[in-house]
């Protein structure tokens, strides 16, 4: 039992978070806006940091990684509200194709080559449609047609089209990408409350800084103590599911609803120390703010999530006590 | 990561509840807050130490096994499973004897740490005084040095069980010219010594929890000080971050209530509104967040990190959970809350869980303090 990262974990997390934090700034998230939204370049930087492959096994050409990195990975990408189709790509259809042994296009993922849209009758629009080589439905990777159906989101660095006859109900599809949503929520809620904590540092009222009163101190330390709670329930369900355990889409449901609670959470609570800034759209939270807006209700909202807890543990499928935490089976399998 | 655990520990976990099962008293025992219960469980204490179970993760030279802090929380997730008794000895061996094995001399650990994991002295706080409750430093009870002894004066007050225990810990002013946290001193001594008065309180729930003491010219022998003479803030420290930290409040604690409460929800099914539901599921959702939490600290800790002011992060989410999942018993039990004992005679113990919820955010220094620390030492706001 040792629930750390690794060495080498980390410093993976922090070349990410490096490059991220040189190359994906406010800065650039603003022009995204203004043109268009994607952008290769941005694109080619996350391939040739390595992370199209990062979960594609290194005989295809990737990286070989499992999913504890790559939850790590994605609260990064949360955190600097990446909007190009990488976590969909490769970390939910890259792991999915893999289990499937549907291996014959894992090695265009690794090489950035191929964007692949995720389709789950969950979700009533399909990300990225218009930019992917190929979609992901009813079990298999299939062509995407001409030309979708744009969807407009809150989130103004999403590019959604309608689902219409794609999808399907697969239970890999819906547990992947419902934690690679969680881990980019806590990334969005991590960079609101440092958001929160900055201009709380630089605005100032009353002759003084408002982060020395003591309401907005206490708001912000409140949104630390969710933040905090909810990372080790993410980290646990990316290694449930990584080991196959028959419990994880339960961890990953828990995690969902915790990222959930705390990135909405962030968010209000950003908002309000921001004062009027933050209801502008100059001031960049609004960016984190919408992202975890759309996240919340992606892969799986609240209710569906506390749904599947609920069932778990009120409707008897896993046993409980302090003696269970970690505990991989289900009663009733 | 491994969140698996190792043959030794599943070995290890099968020896604590063979213990705990053949040990652990059928009938529970009355309440700690009382003078007859605090009996019991101070007896409780000393079969615990029989099967040498008093604190695992002590060296064998005071009474522990040397075991690691994923032992130590298998050990308590055992506790809680098989619902053994509270701890009278928590003053002791969670938040003093941790101080005393980090600043205390040899000869004090010899001294005070035996006795302490067999059970033999029960241990007191005495920190809070009438005027100084959340702002600890402003601590007026005195400590005069005359030769090898300090003589001390002064009050203290909502010192838990100590109308029962038989020795107290706690901060005094030995510089009298000093103000706030400078000057203040670690000290031990004897309940029983000559001069000291400790009159009980009466608690919420009608039982006298904890009392005040009163010093009148108490002669204490200078060796009964842990660390430096004006040190004393910096280890006060120490044990209130033990205190917030891992030890006081292990995560099995609230496991095992939520486990319980989904019971309870059970029981109530039919009349419960589809509110208590969700809270019930969150319940056992954070009570899971919080043993998670507890293990990536304790695995970070024994791989020689530290925490600090992370631990007031724990004592937040602890106490509010507590007093969460209490609230929720209230309301599932309906018209039958109000009553202080169940219809077999035995008590409402979602009733008193409740009352005592609602000291958790006071008590280990207030959640207010708390967010105030997360908010200066963690997010870096000014003071
Ligand atoms: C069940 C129980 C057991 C206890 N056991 C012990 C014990 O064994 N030994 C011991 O020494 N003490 C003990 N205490 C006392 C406890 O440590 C104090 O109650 C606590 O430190 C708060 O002090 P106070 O009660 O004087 O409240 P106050 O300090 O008067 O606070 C009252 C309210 O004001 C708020 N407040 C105070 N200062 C600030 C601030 N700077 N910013 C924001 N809000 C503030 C507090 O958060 C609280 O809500 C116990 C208390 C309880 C309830």
């Amino acid at each position: 039992m040792d629930f750390r990262f690794t060495e080498d974990q980390i410093t993976l997390r922090d070349s990410v978070r490096e490059y991220l934090e040189g190359t994906h700034t406010p800065e650039l998230l603003r022009k995204l806006d203004e043109h268009g939204n994607r952008d290769p370049q941005v694109w080619n930087g996350l391939v040739e940091m390595g992370l199209a492959g990062l979960l594609v096994p290194e005989d295809q050409g990737g990286l070989g990684m499992g999913l504890v990195e790559a939850a790590l990975i994605a609260v990064e990408l949360g955190r600097a509200d990446v909007s190009e189709p990488i976590v969909d790509t490769a970390f939910v259809a890259a792991p999915w194709l893999a289990a499937k042994g549907q291996t014959d296009r894992l090695g265009d993922i690794a090489a950035g080559e191929l964007k692949v849209a995720l389709a789950h009758d969950v979700n009533p629009w399909i990300a990225d449609l218009d930019q992917a080589g190929a979609v992901l439905s009813n079990g298999a990777l299939a062509d995407v047609a001409s030309s979708p159906v744009v969807m407009d989101s809150v989130d103004p660095l999403r590019r959604l089209s309608a689902r219409g006859a794609l999808g399907g109900n697969d239970p890999l599809l819906l547990d992947l990408a419902a934690l690679m949503s969680a881990a980019q929520l806590i990334g969005a809620a991590d960079r609101m409350l440092a958001l929160s904590v900055d201009y709380a540092q630089q605005r100032e009222q009353f002759g003084q800084p408002i982060g020395s009163f003591q309401a907005v101190k206490h708001h912000a330390a409140s949104v630390a103590v969710k933040v905090e709670f909810a990372k080790p329930v993410l980290w646990r369900a990316a290694y449930a599911l990584q080991n196959g355990h028959a419990r994880a889409p339960i961890h990953i449901s828990h995690a969902k609803l915790a990222a959930t609670d705390a990135a909405i959470f962030a968010a209000e609570t950003a908002i309000q120390i921001h004062g009027a800034m933050g209801y502008t759209y100059e001031v960049d939270l609004h960016f984190w703010m919408k992202r975890a807006w759309a996240l919340a209700g992606a892969w799986g909202d609240r209710t569906f999530h506390l749904k599947r807890i609920d069932d778990a543990v009120i409707g008897g499928g896993i046993d409980l006590g302090p003696d269970r935490t970690f505990a991989s089976e289900m009663i009733h399998a | 990561m491994d969140l698996n655990y190792t043959p030794e520990q599943i070995a290890f976990r099968a020896e604590v509840r063979a213990w705990m099962e053949a040990n652990v008293p059928k009938t529970p025992l009355k309440t700690l807050e009382g003078r007859e219960g605090y009996d019991q469980h101070v007896e409780w204490e000393r079969t615990l130490a029989s099967g040498n179970w008093g604190m695992v993760t002590w060296p064998e030279a005071y009474g522990g096994r040397n075991l690691d802090l994923i032992r130590w929380l298998i050990f308590e997730e055992e506790y809680y499973r098989a619902k053994a008794p509270l701890r009278a000895n928590q003053n002791g061996i969670f938040l003093l004897g941790p101080t005393i094995m980090e600043y205390g001399t040899d000869e004090q650990k010899a001294r005070f740490l035996t006795p302490m994991a067999k059970g033999e002295i029960m241990w007191a706080q005495a920190w809070s005084e009438p005027n100084a409750g959340s702002d600890m430093a402003a601590i007026r009870s005195r400590a005069v040095r005359d030769g090898d002894h300090y003589v001390i004066s002064g009050q203290k007050t909502w010192s838990s069980r100590a109308a029962f225990a038989d020795w107290c810990f706690g901060l005094f002013r030995t510089d009298q010219d000093s103000k706030r946290h400078k000057g203040l001193s670690f000290i031990l001594l004897p309940l029983n010594s000559p001069g000291v008065t400790v009159r009980p309180i009466r608690q919420l729930h009608g039982e006298t929890g904890f009392a005040e003491i009163f010093f009148d010219e108490v002669r204490v022998p200078v060796e009964n000080r842990i660390a430096g003479e004006g040190e004393g803030w910096n280890v006060a420290m120490a044990t209130a971050g033990f205190e917030r930290g891992l030890m006081l409040r292990s995560p099995a604690r609230f496991q095992a209530t939520a486990k319980r409460l989904v019971e309870l929800y059970r029981q109530h099914a039919a009349t419960a509104s589809p509110a208590a539901r969700e809270a019930v599921t969150q319940a056992w959702a954070d009570a899971e967040a919080y043993a998670l939490n507890t293990y990536m600290v304790a695995s970070t800790i024994q791989a020689g990190g530290h925490i600090g002011a992370e631990a007031s992060l724990n004592k937040i989410f602890w106490s509010e959970l507590d007093r969460a999942m209490h609230r929720v018993s209230m309301s599932l039990l309906g018209a039958a809350a109000e009553l202080r004992t169940n219809a077999d005679g035995s008590l409402n113990e979602w009733l008193e869980g409740y009352i005592f919820s609602l000291s958790g955010p006071i008590y280990a220094g207030s959640n207010e303090i708390q967010r105030n620390i997360i908010a200066e030492r963690l997010l870096g706001l000014p003071r």
